[in-house]
C-alpha cells in the first residue's frame, strides 16, 4: 500500500519531470522551430526516462491518471468549432465530407499496411 | 439565475473557476454515461463539446470569453502531450526493432493523405487554399497552421478541419479497424495516431498502454515527415491544376 507521503511526492516528481521536460522542449523550439515545443518535450521525455534520469518508477502512477484525463484538456479548443459556422455553411457539407473520407483512407493505408508487415514477420 | 451568470463571468478568477469545474464536471458526467450506456458513440470528449457550445449559443456567450475563462484546461494541453512521452518509454526497445517499417509506413500514409486530400478538393470546391488546408488536418495543431500560412492556404479552414479529423479518426477509428480487420493495438495506434494526431492519441490511450505508445510514435513521426515533404508535395500538386 502507496503512503499518502510517498503519493504526494510521486505527483510532485512527476509534475517537476514533465514541466522540466516541456520547458527543454521550449528551448528546442527556440532554437529549431520545426516541431512545436509539447512534441520536443514528448521526445525528450522519453529519453530522460529511458536513460535514467528520471526514475520510471515514481512517475508511473501519475502518468496514468494523466493519460486517462488528458482528453478533457481538447475541450476549449473543440468549442472554437462554433466561431467556424460561417465557413460550414458557406462550403457547405463538402468539407466535412471530404475530411471524413480521406481520414477513413488514411487509417486504412496506414492499419493494414503495418498489420501486413507486422504478419510477415511472424 | 442569468444575472448571477452574467456577474460570475465578469468577475475573471471566479469565472476560470467556475468554468474550467464546469467543463470538467460535464466531461466527467458525460464518461460515466458512457459507462453505464456502454455506448461508443457517447464521446466524452465529443458530446462535452457539443453541449458547451449550445449552452453558449443560448447564453448568448462569445467563444473568446469562454476560451480566456477555460485557459487553464488548454494550458494543461503541452504537458499533457509531454505526459505521452511514458507509454512511448515503455515500448521503446520493441519500437526501435521496427523503425524501418514504422517510418516506411508512415511516410506512404503521409503521402497518401496530402496528395488524395488536395487532388479531391479541387476536384470538388476547386479552391487552392481550401485544398492546402484539408491536405494538412492530420497533423498536430501548431505544425499545420505553420504549414498553411507558409504555403498561403486558409489558416482558419485548416483549424476547423484539423478538429473534425481528430474527433471523426477518435470515434470511428477503432471500429473501422476492428471492421477491416486491423485487430493488434500497434497497427491501431499507428493508424489513429497518424490520422488524428493528439485528440486521437488522447482517446485511444484509455484503450492500452500499445495503442498510447504506437499512437503517439505515429503523431510525432507524422508531424515531422508532413512539415518536411508537404511544401514539396503541394507545390507540385499545384502546378497540375
Amino acid at each position: 500500500m502507496i503512503t499518502f507521503k510517498q503519493k504526494t511526492f510521486n505527483a510532485l516528481y512527476s509534475i517537476f519531470a514533465i514541466f522540466s521536460c516541456l520547458a527543454l522542449g521550449k528551448l528546442c523550439w527556440y532554437f529549431a522551430p520545426i516541431l512545436p515545443s509539447s512534441l520536443y518535450g514528448l521526445i525528450i521525455f522519453t529519453l530522460t526516462l529511458h536513460f535514467r534520469l528520471f526514475n520510471a518508477d515514481y512517475i508511473k502512477s501519475s502518468v496514468v491518471w494523466c493519460l486517462k484525463h488528458m482528453a478533457v484538456c481538447f475541450v476549449p479548443a473543440g468549442v472554437g468549432i462554433m466561431n467556424h459556422f460561417e465557413l460550414i455553411k458557406q462550403f457547405g457539407i463538402a468539407i466535412v465530407a471530404i475530411t471524413f473520407l480521406t481520414t477513413l483512407l488514411l487509417l486504412t493505408v496506414v492499419g493494414l499496411h503495418y498489420q501486413r508487415y507486422a504478419d510477415d514477420e511472424k | 439565475m442569468m444575472t448571477m451568470i452574467t456577474e460570475l463571468l465578469n468577475n475573471h478568477i471566479l469565472s476560470s473557476i467556475f468554468t474550467v469545474a464546469g467543463t470538467i464536471a460535464l466531461f466527467q458526467l458525460t464518461a460515466v454515461f458512457q459507462r453505464k450506456l456502454n455506448a461508443i458513440w457517447l464521446q466524452p470528449m465529443l458530446m462535452c463539446i457539443l453541449a458547451i457550445i449550445a449552452i453558449l449559443l443560448w447564453q448568448n456567450i462569445s467563444f473568446e470569453s469562454y476560451f480566456s475563462s477555460a485557459w487553464l484546461l488548454n494550458a494543461l494541453l503541452e504537458p499533457a502531450v509531454v505526459a505521452l512521452g511514458f507509454p512511448l518509454y515503455q515500448h521503446l526497445e520493441a519500437i526501435t526493432k521496427e523503425w524501418k517499417s514504422i517510418v516506411l509506413v508512415l511516410l506512404f500514409g503521409a503521402f497518401i493523405a496530402i496528395v488524395s486530400s488536395f487532388i479531391i478538393t479541387m476536384l470538388l470546391i476547386g479552391d487552392y487554399t481550401i485544398a492546402v488546408a484539408l491536405s494538412l488536418k492530420s497533423v498536430t495543431t501548431p505544425i499545420a497552421i505553420a504549414i498553411a500560412g507558409q504555403l498561403e492556404g486558409n489558416t482558419a479552414i485548416t483549424a476547423f478541419a484539423i478538429i473534425l479529423a481528430g474527433f471523426f479518426g477518435a470515434l470511428v477509428g477503432p471500429p473501422w479497424l476492428r471492421f477491416i480487420k486491423v485487430k493488434s493495438p500497434k497497427s491501431q495506434g499507428l493508424a489513429i495516431g497518424a490520422a488524428s494526431h493528439a485528440i486521437g492519441t488522447a482517446t485511444v490511450s484509455n484503450i492500452s498502454y500499445q495503442h498510447a505508445a504506437y499512437s503517439s510514435l505515429a503523431l510525432i513521426v507524422s508531424a515531422v515527415i508532413t512539415a518536411l515533404t508537404s511544401p514539396f508535395i503541394i507545390n507540385y500538386l499545384a502546378t497540375l491544376f
